[in-house]
């Protein structure tokens, strides 16, 4: 039996060189300008966050090529969706770099940053992690940087928080059986008792889980007087709520999945108290973020879906703008080495959302954490921590 | 840890929890009872049901009596479309059971992608706050969702028993749940028969949405997670036996939240899907009725052995 | 380039899995959506091996394929002598339970994925020759499908699948014939693992969710169960199709959710319209008679 698939081979075959002539014809027209790539989920379930970010990217390589680009050469983003798959991921880094030929890209996502991590080592590109929290990306290699702050540092200003200033003394620890849950809970854990307190509740629920009544009332049988959650934006409302309907007054501590407008929304007055770590200045803290924000509401309608990611998104192409101009001042070619030399020469930026950013040698930044809390329905600032 | 008002406040909440569950198993138990078919597009309908209900509250802003009806009405809709444009035509062509399958778990992700295209991925909720009111009895938190939710079920329960036991379609269904063709030559109207089932289903499946959806977050995809909760309690409480559903679920969602209390919580996630496969390898006809029967290891032969003698002890 | 390389293992590696899968649905007739674990399995244990125990990467890979064999084996062995509608149902909760497994143990990286996993022939002879190795195994893979479908073997699962009752009468021994076929499917999914693992050289759970059973059983229902070539078209359809259209910048909003919908509806379109897929078989979608009601 002969297969008729001569259409659908045709098909592949004539969509395989569409794409090598687009490909052939994108690289030609590269050269005048200084070029980066910028890796994020554009669809799929976290579009919602990776659009807001690509926005905010966007606006600052608008802003800077309107105030004269790179010495006057312009500088280009290249866009690509990676869906936050590590596989997609992949593909789209390997285009970035194989196809586009950029020195240094941008990506987020812990499972994308790790899966690229061996490509950016391998042919020596700069990758940059700009949002990703998870705790082993300091040690992914040479060639990958994190201008986003940790999960320990977060988590670790908000545990010595509620240990000294606070003067909490037994915590409970309630965190989702995930990547994000499980590392940030362990760190709670060492920095609580480091700081002198005890933690009398170890809890992990289940991803899929929607009623913790079994775990909450651990918590509860084991009295603590702070409760820690380390949850997702998907169910940390759906805790909290059970929490104080079980009869758990305690204060209740989150990091910045927390924090969104939405959580007060959904909790009403059970929000009070709540306190949520953000790792960028809010509007209430900085002109230009308040300017930011307004920008956004007039623009687009709304507030960006995680603010203090899409700052740091704003934020990265003025720190790469830096780098590719002092290149240009002495002569070097943009490719990842240099880009990676002058990057670790400079070592510390001024950003305009987020301020002064300083490269460790461990490949990561210290930024100051802000502690805020829901007063009268509302965020407002309760600390700011390591500024 | 096993402490009175503990297991007392874990037992209510999770009978009150298992409410939706009980829903969504009666209502898949229902369709294989009398289509014969693994209605893996009931996460389709959930998601119907559940953002219909959603865009009446949260987008209109109507009152939530209005939001259950139009939500009913909607759902009802549905699945009056995946009965006569679905599953007919798939019995017009005489397909496999595979045929069916692939048809009705592509119905679901489907309807998720539309989901997604039209609500994006935020998780979302009924009303926009999730939190009710809690009264305290002796030391047990009684949330004001609880009482309602169980009188919910317990409702449509006793309306689809009574409906079985005492119309002559509810009848008419435990007829050709036996034996399609045998009904058939007595009169029956398969075809509507089966229209009213995945109908009857459709409800079962709206209000049970409706309660899930007021306490929790939902997503795109939540439906098709829920099924499979769904499936373990069909499985577990013995095909053809919608009772054993209903228990099974209760019992499941009980022991999956007390399991906190011996097991790490790490491996609650995992308690389902071994409860799930044990049923199977160890109790296929179900944990109720035990059955000595020599079998032909075919696909549809021991449905219809256990189906002959359910429908001759008069069971649902 | 490694663009272009990246692509062509992916779409060979997929090729693999739309083959193995149509050797079990759809010469089998074995109704699983268990394919994704067993892939799975092949890629933790063979990563697992080589990285921790130092085992040779050959040798790991060896291993992977066997650990996905006997997992098949130990999943379809106690339900197929219940019914066949019920292997469906327990492979649901293999797929789903295994992966929790993977998730919440420390040993295989749990949630976060399983990382430095040992490279193997790039260092020495380039990326070139990885990509030949994955194309040899595909092409080995296809030929070996093709041959037990063509073999006696291969008549006798038709008749098997047909009218098992009729099968059982003559002697034949069913059960025996779907756990071979069940197992050697199962096993080369484990392959196609072991050798991602070793390219890509991360890995973690969500990879192989049941997503992936849909993007495979689309592959074999689109392109055309029971052919040789309908895996091969369905898998370079779902892999190579994006990645080209991807080139041509539509803007992100129209794609996603409309990729997602594209390729369900396509198999819908697809099972009303031309239920043999693109590359067309005879009658593969009628049942033995009685099965739907």
């Amino acid at each position: 039996m002969s297969p008729r698939i001569w259409n659908v081979k045709g098909l592949t075959k004539a969509a395989a060189v569409v794409a090598l002539l687009m490909a052939s014809g994108a690289a030609a027209s590269a050269q005048q300008a200084y070029r980066f790539g910028l890796a994020m989920p554009l669809t799929g379930s976290q579009a919602l966050y990776g659009q807001d970010q690509v926005k905010a990217a966007q606006w600052a390589v608008d802003e800077i090529n309107k105030a004269g680009g790179v010495n006057g050469k312009k500088l280009e983003m290249i866009v690509l969706d990676t869906q936050a798959d590590p596989q997609i991921g992949i593909q789209a880094v390997n285009r970035l770099i194989s196809v586009e030929k950029v020195p240094a890209f941008i990506t987020a996502w812990s499972g994308v940053v790790k899966a690229v991590a061996p490509i950016a080592n391998d042919n020596k590109v700069v990758e940059l992690s700009v949002g990703a929290n998870s705790p082993d990306i300091a040690a992914l290699g040479d060639y990958v940087y994190t201008t986003f702050p940790l999960a320990d540092i977060d988590i670790r200003a908000v545990a010595n928080y509620a240990a000294t200033k606070m003067g909490k003394k037994k915590a409970a620890i309630v965190f989702i059986n995930a990547d994000t849950g499980t590392a940030a809970a362990e760190v709670y854990k060492k920095v609580f008792t480091a700081a002198g307190g005890q933690v009398v509740a170890y809890e992990a629920y289940d991803p899929k889980a929607t009623d913790f009544t079994g775990q909450l009332l651990k918590v509860r049988a084991a009295n603590p007087d702070m409760i820690h959650l380390q949850g997702l934006v998907s169910d940390t409302p759906q805790v909290i709520a059970q929490m104080r309907q079980l009869g758990l007054t305690q204060p209740v501590s989150s990091y910045s999945a927390a924090y969104n407008p939405k959580l007060v929304q959904q909790l009403g007055a059970a929000a009070e108290g709540v306190i949520a770590t953000s790792l960028a200045p809010g509007a209430a803290d900085s002109e230009k973020v308040k300017d930011y924000v307004a920008r956004w509401v007039k623009e687009v309608g709304r507030e960006p879906n995680g603010l203090p990611y899409t700052e740091y998104l704003y934020d990265a192409p003025y720190m790469i703008a830096d780098i590719f101009k002092a290149l240009d001042n002495k002569k070097l070619p943009p490719t990842g080495e240099n880009f990676r030399k002058e990057m670790l020469a400079q070592g510390a930026f001024k950003l305009p959302l987020t301020g002064n950013t300083k490269l460790g040698a461990d490949h990561t930044v210290v930024k100051p954490v802000y502690l805020m809390e829901v007063k009268g329905g509302k965020w407002t600032k309760k600390a700011v921590v390591g500024e | 840890m096993l402490n009175a008002t503990i297991l007392l406040q874990i037992l209510w909440t999770s009978l009150a929890t298992s409410s939706y569950y009980v829903l969504f198993a009666v209502a898949f138990a229902l369709v294989l009872k009398v289509t014969r078919i693994f209605n893996f597009a009931q996460a389709a309908i959930m998601t119907v049901a559940f953002y219909s209900a959603f865009v009446t509250v949260q987008w209109l802003e109507w009152p939530a009596w209005a939001a259950f009806v139009v939500m009913m009405a909607i759902t009802l809709a549905a699945s009056f479309a995946l009965e006569r444009i679905g599953f007919e035509a798939l019995r017009k062509r005489g397909v496999s059971v595979m045929f069916v399958f692939v048809f009705t778990f592509m119905v679901s992700e489907f309807v998720a992608y539309l989901a997604m295209l039209a609500f994006g991925t935020w998780p979302q909720t009924i009303f926009p706050t999730i939190f009710w009111p809690v009264t305290l009895v002796g030391n047990i938190a009684i949330s004001a969702w609880d009482l309602p939710a169980i009188g919910a079920t317990i409702v449509m329960l006793a309306l689809l028993f009574s409906f079985m036991r005492f119309t002559r379609m509810g009848q008419f269904m435990v007829g050709v749940a036996d034996n399609p063709d045998l009904a058939e030559l007595y009169g029956v109207n398969k075809r509507q028969i089966f229209l009213v089932t995945v109908l009857m289903a459709g409800a079962l499946v709206a209000v049970g949405m409706f309660l899930y959806g007021t306490r929790a977050q939902v997503l795109p995809q939540t439906g098709l997670s829920l099924m499979l909760f769904a499936i373990a309690a069909t499985i577990i409480g013995g095909i053809g036996n919608l009772a054993g559903a209903a228990i099974a679920a209760v019992i499941l969602g009980v022991i999956q939240n007390s399991s906190i209390l011996v097991i790490p919580s790490e491996w609650q996630g995992l308690l389902l899907y071994v409860f799930l496969f044990l049923a199977i390898v160890f109790f296929p006809n179900g944990l109720r009725m035990p059955r000595r029967r020599r079998r032909f290891a075919t696909a549809t032969r021991d449905i219809g052995d256990n189906q002959d003698v359910s429908a001759a002890e008069g069971q649902v | 380039m490694e663009y272009i390389d990246g692509i062509i293992i992916i779409v060979g590696l997929y090729v693999i899995l739309a083959t193995s899968f149509n050797l079990i649905i759809g010469y089998g007739g074995l109704v699983s959506i268990a394919h994704p674990v067993f892939f799975a399995l092949g890629a933790y244990t063979s990563a697992i091996l080589a990285r921790n125990f130092g085992l040779p990467v050959p040798l790991a890979m060896v291993a992977g394929m066997v650990v996905a064999l006997v997992a098949s084996v130990a999943l379809v062995l106690p339900t197929l002598r219940v019914s066949g509608d019920y292997l469906l149902i327990a492979s649901i909760g293999f797929q789903l339970g295994v992966l929790e497994i993977i998730k919440n143990v420390r040993f295989t990286g749990g949630a976060g994925g399983y990382t430095n996993i040992p490279p193997f022939l790039i260092r020495d002879f380039g990326r070139e020759a990885y990509v030949a190795l994955v194309l040899a195994v595909m092409v080995a893979v296809i030929l070996l499908v093709r041959l037990v479908a063509r073999s006696d073997y291969g008549r006798a699962m038709s008749a098997m699948r047909d009218d098992e009752l009729a099968f059982a009468s003559l002697g034949r021994n069913a059960m025996w014939m779907k756990l071979a076929i069940f197992g050697l499917g199962s096993g080369l999914a484990g392959l196609a693992g072991a050798l991602y693992a070793h390219y890509f050289r991360f890995i973690t759970p969500e990879q192989f969710e049941i997503l992936q059973s849909s993007a495979i059983l689309t592959m074999v229902v689109v392109g055309g169960m029971r052919t040789t070539w309908g895996p091969i078209v369905g898998a370079l359809l779902l892999e190579a199709l994006p990645q080209a259209i991807t080139f041509l910048n539509l803007p992100p909003s129209i794609l996603g959710p409309i990729q997602g919908l594209l390729f369900t509806g396509l198999v819908l379109v697809f099972m009303f319209f031309r239920p043999q897929g693109l590359v067309p078989a005879e009658n593969v979608w009628r049942g033995g008679g009685g099965e739907t009601r």
